[in-house]
């Protein structure tokens, strides 16, 4: 399963969005995890299944001065067993 | 919310980036139509050295100090374009501004704001060009008689580019409030990168340019050109190589900074500034302020250098001896495109003027030949961003952080990569496409066919770049906060910067240039 989201930093944690749902956390580490919970609570992930989350990075983080220079941050997926 | 990077044709309507590509190759695509002998450029403006009071048969007539590019090289349309003189400008005016609002449109910016900004930067550009091109500052000893002036600076087009970032830089650090007015449409790297697209033109027009004075010196650009496309790339590799892990080092050894931080600034300094550094936060995962902040250094830092080192290569070292290491040891030296090709241009002009009152008129060089090698570094530097991201990235999330389950993807390179790059390759190629094939190598039988692609090719890299060019200057300036400086709890990173640019980064960066570029010479159009 393949679940699409945005990732941002809003200068103190990291920002998950998927949908009208969110999750933060001050570290990546930490907001994995908490991806990995929001997976299971919502019925996403099943036990002994995996889920790739693809985070494409919300440019607005960038200042717009900056986003002519350069206008991407970074993309990640991270993969969740269940 | 600003658009994520999802597909790899996300952008290509949003991103300035892109936007420089659909200027850059738009415009030259009109220019193109003149092999069928339609003559759709010849309105872009350009100056002329003027003065109060021309001597009698001299030249320089105020009446004349702007003029449509078409009245001297059209070829199918001249005594049009001839009447057009100072409406020139207002028809440039018109022109690239409703093709730079249909981009502001596109990229969601406000428009209203966009095209007041738009009329303020593009009528005082105008204004300093038309005052960089007095007599006084921009005749050169040979030729400032014909101006019937005594002594001149001698500056060359360099005066106007001088001139542009003053004024730009007076607003940005005394008048703040006009300053964020103008911001909308203040974009430096928009411009630069749109004129990079056009250096594009110049490159593959150089041949065809020389060729019209002599076959051999059309062949002697072509090999040229080669030759600083791949002494470009290794220069590059080499410069990446040795700077980044070099910066790196001065930063955790001697500054004691954290492994992130000294990773961004490795790559701000060392590399190309703002694009890579904000590439390098996010390859190892810092927090985007990081970025940010070395952002904000690497822009103040560059227009410094651009301030300094024209003047510096030209006069000190490595002098009109050597002007494409100057030029190559440019593009690795100043870390924002923007300040690097508007420094390679300013050095341009300096070189040219030089060399010619060095040599009393018997050595000219061609236009834009060291502002390509200072582009050409810098253009390899840009699109190894992306690689050296990619790489970096696997290296933190593999090796250091190690997180359980993050995968990189190797799309991240495609969506680092400059794609104004494309534009600029893709007008070289394409005119040398021309050359080599219908232009038959620059033959006396292709001639004709040689002349329409002139009367395209020189509107566009001579009238637009040079105005592209104008508009970086005076934007770079409205933009460089000088305050900016003081108020930010830079710390070390202001030291770091300091040190490792001018004891490390620019020495290198010559030694390495000379290694590449040394004995490389720009053909001698004297005469012709």
């Amino acid at each position: 399963m393949l679940l699409e989201c945005t990732i941002r930093h809003d200068g103190a944690n990291w920002v998950v969005e998927h949908g009208t749902n969110s999750i933060s956390a001050p570290t990546l580490e930490e907001l994995d995890r908490g991806m990995e919970r929001y997976l299971k609570e919502e019925g996403l992930l099943k036990a002994g299944e995996k889920a790739q989350v693809f985070m494409a990075f919300d440019n607005s983080t960038i200042p717009q001065w900056i986003r002519q220079y350069s206008q991407h941050y970074f993309n990640r997926i991270v993969e969740v067993k269940g | 919310m600003a658009e994520p990077n999802r597909k790899w044709y996300t952008g290509m309507t949003t991103q300035e980036d892109w936007w420089a590509v659909w200027l850059g190759v738009g415009f030259f695509f009109l220019a193109m139509v003149n092999i069928f002998g339609l003559d759709l450029v010849g309105w872009m403006t350009y100056p002329t050295k003027w003065v109060f009071s021309p001597p009698e048969g001299g030249k320089g007539a105020i009446g004349g100090a702007f003029y449509a590019l078409g009245k001297k090289y059209s070829a199918t349309s001249k005594g049009f374009y001839s009447g057009l003189g100072w409406w020139s400008v207002v028809w440039s005016y018109v022109i690239f501004g409703a093709a730079a609002c249909i981009g502001a449109a596109f990229m969601r910016w406000n428009l209203k704001k966009f095209l007041a900004g738009w009329t303020i930067i593009y009528f005082l550009t105008i204004a300093t060009w038309f005052i960089g091109h007095h007599g006084f500052i921009a005749a050169s000893k040979l030729d400032m008689e014909k101006y019937g002036l005594g002594f001149a600076l001698s500056l060359g087009g360099g005066g106007s580019f001088i001139l542009a970032l003053i004024v730009g830089l007076v607003i940005g650090n005394f008048f703040r409030g006009f300053a964020g007015y103008l911001s909308e449409a203040a974009k430096p790297e928009w411009y630069i990168k749109t004129a990079i697209v056009t250096l594009g033109v110049k490159l593959g027009y150089l041949p065809i340019k020389l060729s019209g004075m002599s076959q051999q010196l059309g062949e002697q650009a072509t090999t040229l050109t080669f030759d600083l496309f791949v002494a470009g790339a290794a220069a590059t590799i080499v410069a990446y190589l040795i700077f980044w892990p070099g910066v790196y080092v001065i930063s955790r050894k001697i500054f004691k900074l954290p492994r992130k931080t000294a990773a961004v600034l490795g790559s701000g300094i060392s590399i190309c500034g703002v694009s890579a550094a904000v590439a390098t936060g996010g390859a190892v995962r810092a927090k985007p302020v990081v970025s940010i902040m070395v952002s904000a250094l690497v822009v103040i830092w560059a227009v410094i250098e651009l301030v300094v080192l024209p003047g510096f290569f030209t006069h000190v070292w490595p002098t009109t001896k050597d002007p494409l290491v100057a030029g190559a040891a440019m593009g690795m030296s100043v870390k924002t495109d923007g300040a690097d090709a508007a420094a390679g241009e300013l050095m341009d002009s300096f070189m040219r003027n030089k060399v010619e009152v060095e040599t009393a008129g018997a050595t000219v060089w061609p236009e834009g030949i060291v502002t390509s090698s200072a582009v050409m570094t810098k253009v390899w530097i840009d699109m190894f961003i992306g690689l050296w991201a990619f790489i970096l990235a696997l290296v933190w999330v593999y090796r250091i952080d190690r997180r359980p389950g993050e995968r990189v993807p190797g799309s991240e390179v495609w969506h680092r990569f400059p794609k104004f790059v494309l534009g600029y390759f893709f007008c070289w190629l394409f005119l040398l496409a021309l050359y080599f094939g219908p232009g038959q190598t620059g033959a006396p039988e292709a001639a004709p066919f040689l002349k329409s692609v002139k009367a395209g090719a020189v509107p566009v890299e001579k009238g637009m770049r040079k105005l592209f060019f104008m508009l970086t200057f005076m934007s770079l300036g409205i933009i460089t906060d000088f305050k900016k400086l003081k108020e930010a709890q830079f710390g070390k990173m202001i030291w770091v910067y300091f040190i490792a640019l001018f004891l490390f980064i620019i020495p290198v960066a010559i030694l390495i240039a000379y290694l590449f570029h040394h004995g490389m010479k720009i053909p001698n159009i004297a005469g012709f």
